[in-house]
Formats: structure tokens, C-alpha cells, sequence
């Protein structure tokens, strides 16, 4: 309802202020907020009550045979909460978080003690039903207190006796409809504790993510040296390796021809198709040789990249800034991820201008390829660019496009590059 | 000698086709992949049929399954697989129907025309063509290397090329022995493997490539 009368009078900035907070209060994600808080709250009173009698006997018990096992159960437990609340959150809040990978689960159930008693997530999971208690209340005073209160305000004049005096009315109606409005906002900010809280305890912690990233970009680039071995394998099975079978043939034929002396004609195009596949066995052998290293990168960057703009189809003006020489390994990924920017400027972007920046800023390697083409580009799943995202992974650097419809385009690729000597491990 | 070529490398499948029809062959077809040398194979019904290994479109081991069928489904083809490299497993699977009337020669044998005729010629009239590196790598990964080792220097010799599929005749024009000293060390390999002696040149390639393999 407010909504709408704000809507019908649009003009000037008060107007657009009560318009976005009307929005704001018939919003789903503000029902689903609201929704969150009040199922959470007697889960939360109810969880740190169980934590928290249990934490204690399983404490006391200690002494005995008996606590171990106890705090073990409590602990399994408070990771299923975590499991729930995960899920509740995730459709409620929208707040996604991955669950942390399950420990290691030895046999027999000693193993199944131990792996509860020093699973972190569990624990964790147990921090955070203990936080969120004082977390959970204070939100539900301050955020559901105010659809409430605005609400009681609303309904306060008609459902009294006495006729009501002209101010009682103002101020109910004008501090009823300012709390509800208000009370979206108030919503999300106390949401937003429990967010960092679910971020915090109930998700994969920070170094476990970093692990899972780290394998990830490792079996991609486990995957990646695989397949670049399969096409170097094939690129000289039906290159370099036919061809020179092909010289063999020829010669073959050379002799044969001669043998039987054949007229001079046919014997000099078995030379000439022989001379042919020698010299497309060399070719191709050099293009693979350099697809794997291109030998004029022992020069550095600088000079590789001067050759690869002279191989391009559209002109490039390279500026290079490195006051010292990046490790083989980041050089390599620079070179070959500046090749292709070059060789898909050429191919896709019909610009007339690219050029390509480099320089070591705060021991951070920045490749910047900019076009003056028609802009579109983005990174596309199996695409150069995503091949290009994954390479610069590896070595713990990104990539970013950015690419508007008629351009132009810049692509920046950013590798940390510490000097020799400096870095740390 | 009729002929029929699968070859996906245009270079090599002409040269080979013009060298061969050099040589007094009847190419009757060339082709670039296994279900067109099915088909040529059905129309032409050739004496050999020389195989790539690697076809399409998965350039793996379309053309090994092209000849294996063959051999299930024409007997009376010769099957000479061409082919860059050698594998022990695709022999063994190639040779498992037995070893009458087909080869496994490496593609840079051409250059020795004389020597691969003669293979051809071989496989042609159900012999066995195989090259000798095929024949290394099955000595390399036998399991009687212990009675290999027991061979004298000519004996294995002698081996390597009655593996090969070749004849007393050419194995001592080989040798540059004479024949009777060549079925004398024959004679001693089957003795010291105790095979029972053969005297048909293909039964004996299959008993000791049986052996190698077993």
C-alpha cells in the first residue's frame, strides 16, 4: 500500500526515497528475511539450550568413560545443526555457502570418536550455535521488533474506545508507517550478522578453501599438460613424421625412376614433391618447437613479445616496463596468453589498432591487451579465454575482460611476480 | 597384385600408390578412411589390403578394427597394417586369428621397396610380414626370456627373422649362409623351446610367435 501511493506521486527525491523503502517492504526477500528470523529463533533457543546442558555434562563427565563419548555425539550433532542452518540460509537468505569437507572416517567406533572429537568443522559449528543465540535474539528484537511495533501503531487508533485526539492519530499513523518502512532495513542489517557468522563458522574455513582451490587448479592443469602432450604427440605424428616418410617415398621413387630411366621430367617431380614435404616437415617442426617454447624468449618478454607483434595481422605498439625478469614458468604464461589475445584480436575483433602493456607493479606482472575492435568479447566455457583464466590459475594470477558491445576491448591479466630473492614462500 | 590403400595422409597414400603401380601393382582403390575401405575392400576383393592404423575421425586404432574385420570377414585378403609406430598389443590382436596372411610393417620400410615387395608379396600368398621391431618388442616383453637368452648370436638372428615371416631361402640370402645352416639352427631354436620341429613356414611363424607370446 505504500508502495503504490508512493509510486503515483513521483516526483522529487522524497518521493523515490519512500518509493525504493516501499519496494523494499513488499519485497520477497524481505518476507523471506522475516521468515528466517522467526523459524530460527526457537531452532537457535532450542540448539544452545541442548549445546549447551550437554556441553556441560559431558564436561563434568569427563573424568569418566562416559563424557568422551558424549561430547563426541554433541559435536556430530551441532554439525548437523550447522548442516540445516546451511540449507535454511541457502533458501531463505539465499546465502549460499559449500559445507566444509568431511573428515577422514576411520573404522570401528573409536574411529568414529576420534574423527567427531577433531573434526574443525564440527566445532565450529558448535561456536557458531552459541554465537548466534545472543546473535539470533538481539535480531529478532531489532528486526521483527519493528514490523511489529509498526503494525500495533497502525491498529492502535481503530481498535480504541475513545474517539482519539487529531495528534494521537498523526503520530500513530506517521510513526506506524515509518517503522514499517524502516523495518526492511533494519531486517537486512541484522541478516547481515548472521551472514558473517554462517560465512564464518558454518562454511569450509579459509585455508580449506584455499586447499580446494588449489586442487582444483591443479587437475585442471593436470588435465591441460595431458592434453598438450596428446597434441604434440599428434601434431608430429601427422606432420613432421609423414612428411619425412613422404621424403623417404620420394627418394624411393627417385631411385626407382632412375633404374628405369624414366624420362627426366618425372624424375624431377619426385624431387620437387619430395623437396616439398622436407620443407613442410622443417616448417612444421619449427611452429611446434615454437608452441612449446619459442626460443627467442630466452631474450625476455620483451623481445618474444616485439616478435609475436610482428607476426600479427593487425599493428601492435608493445610498451614493456619490467625492472627485472620474471620466473620462466610466469614468462611462458605471459607470452602465450599475449599470443593469443593477439591471434583472437586478429581473428574476432576486426580492430585496426591493438596495443599490448606490460609492467611489474607492486611485484604484481600486469599484461594489459587493449583493441580498438568491436568490443563483445567475454570468456565462454571450453573458449580461449576461459583456457586462458584457468593458465593464469596456476600461478595464482586472473584475468579480466572487459569488452563493451562496439568496444573497445582491454584484457588484463594479472600474475604475481615477486624478484629474485624476495620471495617468500 | 591387386591392392587397396587406406591411408589418411593424401602425401603418402599417392607416393605409395604411385610406387606400387611402378612396381607392376594394380592399385585398385585408395581411401582415407575405414568404412571406405570396407566398401573397397567388398567391391575389389584385392590380394592386400595396406592399412593405416590411425583413420578417422578418432585417429586411434580405426584402421587396427578395419583389419581385424577383414580378416574375420574375407579370408582371402592379405592384411598389411602401415604404420608409424609399433604397439605389442595391437600385434597381439592382430595376430590372434592367426598369422596366415597378414603384416605389420612401420611406414619408413618403403624406402627399402625391395624388402617391403617382398613383404607384400608374402602377405599376398598368406604369409606373415612383420617388421622387425615388431619382432624386438615381442622378444623384449616375452616371458621365456630365459630361453631366449640360451640362443646363440645366429640363432637369434635366425629367429628374429622367421618371426618376421621369411623363408629358409631368404633368411640365408639374408645371413649370407647356405640353407642347410639355416634349418640346422632352425631345428636347434624349436629343439631348445621344445616346440615340435615344422617344417611349413607359416605354421612355424605361428608356433613361435604362440611362444613368444604365451
Amino acid at each position: 500500500m505504500n508502495g503504490r501511493s508512493a509510486r503515483v506521486d513521483n516526483g522529487g527525491m522524497p518521493a523515490r526515497v519512500l518509493s525504493v523503502a516501499g519496494r523494499a517492504v513488499v519485497a520477497r526477500r524481505s518476507w523471506t528475511g522475516l521468515a528466517y528470523l522467526l523459524l530460527t529463533v526457537p531452532l537457535d533457543v532450542a540448539a544452545a539450550i541442548m549445546l549447551l546442558v550437554g556441553g556441560l555434562l559431558s564436561t563434568v563427565l569427563l573424568i569418566t568413560p562416559l563424557g568422551p563419548w558424549l561430547l563426541a555425539l554433541l559435536l556430530r550433532a551441532a554439525a548437523a545443526l550447522g548442516g540445516a542452518r546451511r540449507g535454511l540460509a541457502g533458501r531463505l537468505l539465499d546465502e549460499r555457502v559449500p559445507a566444509p569437507p568431511r573428515s577422514m572416517r576411520p573404522g570401528g567406533l573409536l574411529g568414529w570418536r576420534r574423527a567427531a572429537l577433531t573434526d574443525p568443522a564440527a566445532w565450529r559449528a558448535l561456536a557458531y550455535a552459541l554465537a548466534k543465540l545472543p546473535v539470533g535474539l538481539v535480531s529478532l528484537v531489532l528486526g521483527g521488533g519493528c514490523y511489529l511495533y509498526g503494525l500495533t501503531l497502525l491498529t492502535y487508533i481503530p481498535l480504541q474506545e475513545h474517539s482519539p485526539e487529531p495528534w494521537e492519530i498523526v503520530v500513530c499513523l506517521v510513526g506506524g508507517v515509518l517503522l514499517l518502512l524502516v523495518a526492511p532495513w533494519m531486517l537486512r542489517s541484522v541478516l547481515a550478522l548472521d551472514r558473517m557468522l554462517i560465512r564464518g563458522l558454518l562454511g569450509p574455513s579459509s585455508a580449506v578453501r584455499r586447499m580446494t582451490d588449489l586442487r582444483e587448479v591443479r587437475d585442471r592443469a593436470v588435465v591441460d599438460a595431458d592434453a598438450t602432450l596428446r597434441r604434440i604427440e599428434r601434431d608430429l605424428h601427422d606432420g613432421a613424421q609423414a612428411q619425412l616418410i613422404g621424403v623417404g617415398m620420394h627418394l624411393t621413387m627417385i631411385e626407382e625412376l632412375v633404374a628405369a630411366q624414366a624420362p627426366p621430367e618425372r624424375v624431377r617431380a619426385a624431387v620437387d614433391t619430395a623437396q616439398g614435404a622436407l620443407t613442410a616437415a622443417v616448417t612444421d617442426l619449427r611452429d611446434l618447437i615454437r608452441g612449446i617454447h619459442p626460443p627467442i624468449l630466452d631474450r625476455g618478454l620483451s623481445a618474444a613479445l616485439a616478435t609475436a607483434a610482428a607476426r600479427s595481422t593487425v599493428p601492435v605498439t608493445i610498451s614493456a616496463d619490467l625492472p627485472w625478469r620474471p620466473s620462466p614458468a610466469v614468462e611462458s604464461i605471459v607470452y602465450f596468453s599475449a599470443c593469443e589475445l593477439l591471434t583472437n584480436v586478429g581473428r574476432h575483433s576486426g580492430a585496426s589498432n591493438a596495443t599490448v602493456d606490460i609492467a611489474i607493479c607492486d611485484d604484481v606482472l600486469v599484461l594489459r591487451v587493449c583493441d580498438d575492435g568491436r568490443g563483445g568479447a567475454h570468456p565462454r566455457t571450453g573458449g580461449g579465454l576461459a583456457g586462458l583464466i584457468e593458465r593464469a590459475r596456476i600461478v595464482d594470477g586472473r584475468l579480466a575482460v572487459e569488452s563493451p558491445p562496439a568496444g573497445p576491448t582491454t584484457v588484463t591479466v594479472e600474475i604475481p611476480c615477486p624478484a629474485a630473492g624476495r620471495e617468500t614462500g | 597384385m591387386h591392392v587397396v590403400i587406406a591411408e589418411d595422409s593424401a602425401i603418402l597414400r599417392e607416393g605409395l600408390a604411385q610406387l606400387l603401380t611402378m612396381r607392376g601393382h594394380d592399385v585398385r582403390a585408395t581411401v582415407a578412411d575405414a568404412p571406405a575401405l570396407l566398401e573397397a575392400v567388398t567391391q575389389h576383393r584385392p590380394d592386400v589390403a595396406i592399412i593405416d592404423i590411425r583413420l578417422p575421425p578418432g585417429h586411434t586404432d580405426e584402421g587396427l578394427r578395419a583389419a581385424i574385420q577383414l580378416r574375420r570377414d574375407t579370408p582371402g585378403v592379405g592384411v598389411l597394417i602401415f604404420s608409424q609406430y609399433v604397439e605389442t598389443a595391437f600385434v597381439a590382436e592382430l595376430l590372434a586369428g592367426g598369422s596366415e596372411g597378414v603384416g605389420y610393417l612401420l611406414k619408413e620400410r618403403i624406402v627399402g621397396l625391395d624388402d617391403f615387395d617382398d613383404a607384400l608379396h608374402r602377405v599376398a600368398a598368406g604369409g606373415t610380414a612383420l617388421d622387425p621391431e615388431v619382432v624386438t618388442q615381442l622378444f623384449g616383453v616375452s616371458r621365456h626370456r630365459d630361453h631366449l637368452a640360451e640362443l646363440t648370436a645366429r640363432e637369434r638372428q635366425v629367429l628374429a627373422l622367421m618371426a618376421q615371416g621369411r623363408s629358409n631361402a631368404a633368411i640365408a640370402a639374408r645371413l649370407r649362409v647356405t640353407e642347410r645352416a639355416v634349418e640346422k639352427h632352425v631345428t636347434n631354436i624349436f629343439l631348445k623351446f621344445d616346440l615340435p620341429p615344422s617344417d611349413v613356414d607359416h605354421r612355424r611363424v605361428i608356433a613361435v610367435l604362440r611362444y613368444l607370446q604365451s
